[in-house]
């Protein structure tokens, strides 16, 4: 029976890789790619969506890496709990909502969108960080601070690198979400590859349309497998063999 | 607080708007739960399977909302449905399926061995043994995975305005065109206040779902 | 388990009692269409105050594009929507003939004849022309004596990178939109120094700097409120855009007196009142139903 299950996978996955083709071919994707005058048009749109996404998640790592830490120290520790209660309320206000509403204070343009897009991302970095760090099993520290280890040592040997497997999640969480999102910041004149999605939407161009959406969710799942990739570099192998 | 007025001002907008937007992640709900649900138990039955059917929903899930909704668009309009409420439901319905089948998968496989062990020993067969042992065991970690999709999606139902489907995200686009911030803010207040109370119902519905056995075991525990 | 069951049940339930009242619901109702700015807000409201008050029950489905507004009206997802002439005969139809589209009875005729043969019945057209605009701030255009399109044309082609355009994807997309102008006006602006947006976000771009020119409708409140002016097609490129109200022909069958209703709406409306209602929707942010209703009272259409 298993069997069975797995060859009717294969087939669904082959056709369905078939079907795109097909569909690829027939609403004229293939010519909208190859076109000599639209095709620099789609590459200038993909950059743009890239420049907005690794800004954006350069900015929110560093204050998301750092706000977990500093909410893991002794002194601050209390406020863990509220802090991320705060921040867990603004992850309930959708996506598109955060980009309109940097619109309104900051204006059209990439700036208010790279803005939107770095808040939307910290969350989860930041939770993960925190969660992470607060996992790392107390022996451990103790073990560091019995070899002498000042905090900060204990910090960089001993906490970050146990917390890394559920930082690295919270980093593709937030990545993907945020490449999601940057498809959204057409609407407040960012450009990105969501330009074509809308355009393709309200005209009813579905070449158009594809050109936008197939590259935005082979981003999304580039994305994922980078971030594997990183897991593999990051993480020691010693707690990568006990996964 | 301008927001406010504009509230008050609109409110039957408001309601109308709200319940489109309910509505939606409703219906899409009802109809991933069961799709959703049985896949996670099928998966527990064929472990081969199982990461095959999990990657696939993470797959899905991985896919940015508004592409989802944009590849709907020239898929049904060979049915001609490809405006409106029924694509949206359609990507909502995908969207949540990975939440609920890991969710279902991972409760079914955490009921501890030992009952299951005793349940056989008792002579229970094995939908006997599914039905009474490892599905209520198993309906708390499966309503928790429903409160995370209902959650996901009235955000994302939120982008489905821009194919036609209305609801609360209507505020947020005729904001952004009109320039019109009270309307925006409004948009996101309603939209993130459903999410909240859906989220706190939810987990209420979590606690009424478990037996109460196991709820003494916790406090015990404790 | 017993209280999931029974609380999916009743979301069953619920759901089947909405659904069974939009049925019953079916009997005198109709689905208004509209699109995605200000005055695909207004005339949609106008028209469905008007049919409730003849006892239609009317719902409106806006904020969509041109080509889906056409298209749900092909698949009767809508019953009836206001189209342009200019709209129908360049994207739908495709056609170019400068003598007929510049003419506004004869775009109407050709329309109207071509729309027959599908089943779509175009009846009493509102006067005013909401043709798209090319704006820019009167200061500006001063002070680089750009007057008209050709003017703006030149000014490119000496300088291609000192200007920037806002407009929406549609605009740069249909034939007698911006890519058409530029042929026509014999230009070509790079593509970086266009910044595509929202519609209603180019007024706003433009008001704060910052583009340097931007597409606009004619009848928007907001070019005169703004400072804005609009450049002169002196080549004719843009066709007229009379609004119309369309109608699926089965449903204009079944009720003709559809006609008589709208009818008031086109013999009343000028250019001046649309903006001015188009002004209160987008500067003073009034409701959309409210300005609509405070218009058809004052013409006493309101019994």
């Amino acid at each position: 029976m298993t069997k069975l299950l797995i060859k009717l996978y294969r087939v669904i996955l082959a056709v369905t890789i078939l079907a795109l083709g097909v569909v690829a071919e027939r609403t004229g994707l293939m010519e909208l790619l190859s076109d000599p005058y639209e095709y620099p048009v789609i590459m200038e749109l993909f950059i743009q969506h890239l420049y907005m996404v690794t800004v954006s998640m350069l900015f929110a790592t560093v204050i998301g890496v750092t706000a977990g830490i500093l909410l893991t120290r002794k002194r601050l520790r209390r406020y863990a709990g509220i802090c991320m209660y705060i921040i867990g309320l603004g992850q309930t206000i959708p996506s598109l909502a955060v980009l309109a509403l940097a619109m309104s204070f900051l204006g059209i343009g990439t700036k208010p969108a790279i803005f939107a897009l770095t808040i939307y991302s910290i969350l989860p970095i930041a939770r993960n960080t925190l969660a992470g760090i607060t996992a790392v099993p107390p022996e451990l520290i103790d073990a560091g601070k019995g070899m002498g280890m000042p905090p900060i040592r204990i910090l960089m040997e001993v906490e970050i690198p146990n917390a890394m497997t559920v930082i690295l999640t919270g980093f593709r969480v937030a990545l993907i979400i945020n490449i999601g999102t940057a498809a959204l910041a057409y609407v407040i004149g960012a450009g990105g590859l969501g330009d074509l999605i809308f355009t393709g939407i309200s005209l009813m161009q579905t070449d158009k349309l594809l050109a936008g959406a197939i590259p935005v969710t082979l981003l999304a799942l580039f994305a994922d497998f980078l971030s594997e990739l990183m897991g593999l570099l990051l993480v020691s192998k010693g707690l990568r063999l006990s996964d | 607080m301008s927001t406010l007025r504009f509230m008050v001002d609109n409110f039957e907008e408001v309601l109308y708007l709200s319940w489109e937007h309910i509505w939606i992640v409703g219906i899409a709900l009802l109809i991933a739960t069961p799709i959703g649900v049985v896949l996670g138990i099928v998966i527990t039955k064929y472990e081969q399977s199982a990461s095959r059917v999990l990657n696939g929903a993470n797959i899905l899930m991985t896919i940015p909302s508004i592409a989802l909704f944009g590849l709907m668009l020239p898929v049904l309009a060979i049915v001609n449905m490809g405006l409106g409420k029924v694509p949206a439901v359609i990507a909502l319905v995908l969207y949540s399926q990975l939440p609920i089948i890991r969710n279902t998968y991972t409760a079914i496989k955490n009921v501890p061995p030992s009952l299951v062990d005793a349940g056989r020993g008792m002579g229970m067969g094995k939908w006997k043994l599914l039905r009474e042992l490892e599905i209520p065991l198993a309906t708390p970690v499966i309503i928790a995975g429903l409160r995370t999709a209902a959650v996901m999606n009235i955000g994302i139902a939120a982008i489905a305005t821009y194919i036609g489907a209305g609801g609360l995200g209507v505020y947020i686009q005729q904001g952004i065109a009109r320039v019109y911030p009270e309307m925006i803010v409004s948009g996101a207040i309603l939209v993130s206040l459903l999410a909240i109370i859906v989220d706190g119902g939810m987990a209420l519905l979590e606690r009424l779902a478990t037996p109460e056995g196991i709820k003494v075991q916790r406090k015990l525990s404790r | 388990m017993k209280t999931f069951v029974r609380f999916a049940v009743c979301l069953i339930v619920i759901s089947a009692l909405s659904l069974s009242g939009a049925a019953v619901a079916g009997e005198k109702s109709l689905i208004v269409g509209g699109k995605n700015y200000t005055e695909q807000l207004l005339l949609p409201e106008l028209a469905g105050i008007l049919l409730e008050q003849a006892g239609f029950d009317v719902t409106l489905k806006t904020g969509v594009g041109s080509s889906i507004a056409r298209k749900s009206l092909e698949n009767a997802q809508f019953d009836l929507y206001y189209e342009y002439t200019g709209t129908a005969y360049t994207l739908y139809y495709k056609q170019k003939d400068n003598a007929i589209m510049t003419d506004p009875v004869k775009i109407y005729n050709w329309v109207k004849d071509a729309d027959a043969k599908e089943g779509l019945v175009w009846i009493d057209p509102v006067k005013f022309n909401n043709t798209y605009t090319l704006m820019m701030s009167k200061a500006e255009a001063e002070k680089l004596g750009i007057k008209s399109i050709s003017d703006l044309g030149a000014y490119v082609s000496k300088n291609p990178d000192k200007l920037i355009f806002a407009l929406d994807s549609e605009f740069w997309e249909r034939p007698d939109g911006f890519k058409g102008v530029m042929k026509t006006y014999n230009f070509r602006l790079p593509a970086k120094q266009v910044k595509k947006m929202s519609v209603g976000l180019t007024y706003q771009a433009l008001k704060k700097g910052l583009v340097n020119s931007a597409m606009g409708f004619a009848t928007d409140g907001r070019i005169v409120a703004f400072g804005f002016m609009n450049l002169e097609d002196d080549k004719s490129f843009f066709p007229v855009y009379n609004p119309v109200p369309v109608v699926r022909k089965a449903i204009l069958d079944k009720y003709p007196e559809i006609q008589a209703i709208l009818k008031p709406i086109a013999e009343n409306l000028t250019t001046e009142e649309m903006q001015q209602l188009n002004k209160a929707v987008d500067i003073d942010h009034r409701p959309v139903h409210d300005v609509a209703m405070d218009w058809l009272k004052s013409k006493n259409l309101i019994k």
